[in-house]
């Protein structure tokens, strides 16, 4: 759902400035950083509220399409489900706007410290455990992101 | 692993998978249309060829459906395992744009993907 509205996003700022070639990008302003900042946070909220609305369907013993039925409409009618919509809605914004100011190898990076504010979020309002295994384990995943993200200057560069 | 993990993370590789499917879906009537943004009038000319797309709304589709997977998911695992788990659509989409899309995948991003592997791996060892 996130990633539908992000690439779209994404797509439609590159586009946009692609056509406007001369414009002066890549300068990291404290108001990006704290907009992308805040893309951490919405994130990290849409989240939670995406678990806390799967939360309430978790009492159902799935078995079979009844109950499962039952489990989504029990989800549909969450007050929680449709926070994170709306958080997500706001993510797409922000992140357009983000984008159109700032390459998308400065603001991925940033916008990956979700993957660690998503974990202490579940430790301190979810009551979960993270091992040191699995801190490990997302240490990698975020290593790898930004080197996805940092591609997209290699493609450029060799098109220039 | 925990029982049930195994049958978790084959949930999550689906709504990964159709995530990556209604983007490509997204990606491909985007580049069809040519998405033109200069001036107010030519992106609402290009937003409404997009609209009467059809791989468009079966694009939509798959999100919803990959929603509807993931909220299952999040109601058996722990937020913090499915969200780093989630991850893995990032190697789904390098391996779709260069075969789908036909999009040059540098050494870089390989080797992001690479780490991404490890990353989840260990993720999934730690459950």
């Amino acid at each position: 759902m996130r990633s539908f509205f992000l690439t779209l996003a994404a797509y439609f700022m590159i586009e946009y400035f692609t056509n406007q070639a001369k414009m002066s990008k890549n300068k990291l302003t404290p108001k990006i950083l704290l907009l992308l900042i805040s893309t951490d946070i919405l994130e990290t909220v849409a989240q939670f509220c995406f678990k806390k609305s799967a939360l309430s369907g978790s009492g159902i013993e799935i078995k079979s399409f009844s109950t499962l039925a039952l489990f989504f409409k029990l989800n549909f009618f969450s007050l929680f489900l449709w926070s994170a919509f709306v958080a997500v809605f706001i993510l797409f914004i922000i992140w357009s706007s983000v984008l159109s100011k700032i390459d998308l190898s400065i603001a991925v990076p940033i916008a990956s410290f979700s993957y660690i504010l998503v974990p202490l979020v579940s430790i301190v309002f979810l009551k979960e455990k993270v091992t040191w295994l699995r801190w490990g384990g997302i240490f990698f995943i975020i290593l790898g992101v930004i080197s996805v993200s940092f591609s997209s200057r290699e493609k450029r560069d060799a098109h220039s | 692993m925990k029982q049930g993990g195994l049958f978790l993370i084959s949930l999550i590789v689906v709504t990964s998978l159709f995530d990556t499917i209604s983007q490509l879906m997204l990606k491909s009537s985007i580049n069809s249309v040519g998405f033109s943004t200069r001036g107010i009038k030519k992106i609402i000319s290009s937003i409404i060829r997009l609209v009467v797309i059809p791989r468009v709304w079966a694009g939509f589709l798959f999100c919803i459906v990959s929603l509807a997977v993931w909220l299952f998911v999040l109601s058996k695992a722990e937020l913090n395992f499915a969200f780093s788990v989630d991850s893995m659509h990032y190697i789904f989409i390098a391996f779709a744009s260069r075969i789908i899309l036909k999009e040059r995948v540098g050494i870089l991003r390989w080797l992001g993907t690479v780490l991404i592997v490890i990353g989840i791996t260990l993720v999934a060892l730690s459950s």
